[in-house]
């Protein structure tokens, strides 16, 4: 497994440009297959995320919590960083740059932040970019192995389930990995897998590249890469007659109609959403209406106590009781 | 001792008509292939501005499809460009600027003007690569123009002087 990871890494960091992937590449192993984020920042020391824990990496590949330590990225690493991310071809991502990050091969995500400019039709462009975080994708396949049953409404259904955690506890990563299990069917169910329709509004689910999702999400599984979430149901309830509509990372007036959409073909769905407890989602107002109206029979909370995509605990949306957990259930 | 003169001076006239015809020929030859790099552009023009294509797909396209005299060069800058990490796309296009002056007859103000596409290549959006390619093309006319002025005026010139340079060479030795 961790070889995979290293190998994960080192196809990550062939993006980079020469001098800091050379850099990078001489970190131990142990931090290689664990690296989370790669943050690139112009006239600011080179920085990684690993286990919860940020570092500066050095020219010689150690890591340091000193920032003066830190080998420095210049405007020219950015700049010929962000020409291998965009493989010389700038105006084949524009519609990506526009929303801010680009997927690399392999679903890994690139954020892009710097001067945005403002056309007639919304943003158009970043120039003198400043900074690139590379987000290094890891699936996990079976992480909701033990989570699937609390969500199986027997005998052929499942519960409308709300995924709830802080940022980088996992949310998509189990989202993922309940696609692919419900996609693939469950065996002790007697069920032959669900048609599963994806919205992946910010291409994090699927990982698509060139048109081939570049995660394992099952072979009933449709992805609507790119799309917005309300535009991105009608279509799918049109078309594609899912029986469960996945989409990442709820939250606008627009969102709450398209599940209001979903509801009213009978299909069901699995969200996520940032946050940390129900008082959070009833503080803000869309999502307010989606727990009043008891929408959601699942809520699973996440947390990383115990590492990332820690089930800390699930409620039911109709009494608001926690249900109780096997032990083991990460 | 006749058949020897006849032979040798049937051989100097040839050598020097066949060396007015060879410079002659740089002419039209370097004519032809601006017409062909034209061709080429276009053919890039739109795998970038309609297709939309990366980079290194485009160039592999207009190798493909552009005529292999000239779209050779497009084939070599994709390879230095994924080999060469260090490299960016204007360095790959001036691995090839000696190359083709040599081999394709093109002077300086071609290979300036090919290398100023490289300057620009990918680095921006689709409208502001449509633009740039407007102006590459237009100056590669301006360019066509005086090599089609340069090719009626000189060809004929450098082949008339290989066949006289010949036959004056010749009477002298008589």
């Amino acid at each position: 497994m961790e070889e995979k990871d290293i190998g994960i890494y080192e196809n990550v960091i062939e993006y980079i440009s020469l001098e800091l992937s050379n850099a990078l590449n001489k970190i131990p192993d142990k931090y290689k297959a664990n690296v989370e984020e790669i943050r690139l920042r112009s006239s600011f020391p080179l920085n990684i995320y690993c286990m919860n824990k940020d570092f500066f990496v050095t020219r010689e590949g150690l890591l340091t919590k000193d920032k003066d330590k830190g080998m420095i990225v210049g405007k020219k690493d950015i700049m010929k960083t962000f020409q291998l991310i965009s493989n010389y071809s700038v105006y084949a991502f524009e519609e990506e740059i526009k929303n801010g990050f680009i997927t690399l091969k392999g679903g890994h995500r690139v954020g892009i932040s710097g001067k945005v400019l403002y056309g007639t039709g919304g943003i158009e462009n970043i120039k003198n970019i400043s900074s690139l975080n590379i987000r290094i994708a890891r699936e996990k396949i079976g992480v909701s192995n033990k989570l699937i049953k609390y969500i199986i409404d027997y005998p052929s259904s499942i519960h409308n389930t709300l995924i709830i955690s802080p940022p980088q506890c996992g949310k998509t990563t189990i989202l993922r990995d309940l696609i692919r299990n419900l996609s693939n069917g469950l065996s002790y169910l007697n069920n032959k897998g669900f048609k599963v329709g994806v919205i992946d509004e910010r291409s994090e689910i699927a990982g698509m590249y060139n048109g081939v999702p570049q995660h394992d999400i099952g072979p009933r599984t449709d992805v609507l890469d790119g799309c917005n979430k309300r535009d991105g149901t009608m279509m799918l309830l049109r078309a594609m007659s899912p029986e469960i509509i996945a989409m990442d990372e709820i939250g606008s007036i627009d969102d709450v109609e398209a599940i209001h959409e979903i509801l009213k073909a009978g299909v069901k769905i699995i969200a996520t959403v940032h946050g940390s407890s129900v008082e959070d989602l009833i503080s803000r107002r869309s999502l307010s209406i989606l727990v009043n109206e008891r929408i959601f029979k699942r809520y699973i909370f996440l947390d990383n106590s115990l590492g990332v995509g820690t089930v800390k605990k699930i409620i039911d949306g109709e009494t608001f009781n926690p249900i109780s957990l096997e032990k083991g259930v990460i | 001792m006749i058949a020897l003169k006849l032979i040798g001076g049937s051989l100097i006239i040839f050598s020097s008509t066949m060396l007015g015809f060879y410079y002659g020929n740089r002419y039209s030859k370097r004519m032809e292939n601006l017409i062909l790099l034209e061709n080429c552009i276009k053919i890039l023009e739109t795998e970038i501005v309609y297709g939309a294509s990366p980079l290194p797909e485009a160039l592999f396209n207009v190798y493909r499809k552009g005529n292999k005299k000239v779209s050779y060069i497009f084939e070599k800058i994709r390879v230095h460009l994924l080999t060469d990490k260090e490299a960016d796309v204007f360095n790959s296009f001036s691995t090839i600027a000696q190359e083709i002056k040599e081999k394709l007859n093109f002077k300086t103000e071609d290979i300036e003007l090919l290398l100023s596409l490289g300057r620009t290549l990918g680095s921006s959006d689709r409208k502001d690569q449509e633009k740039n390619f407007k102006i590459i093309l237009n100056q590669l006319q301006v360019l066509q123009k005086e090599a089609k002025k340069e090719r009626d005026k000189n060809e004929r010139m450098y082949k008339n002087l290989g066949i006289l340079m010949g036959i004056a060479i010749l009477i002298i030795l008589l």
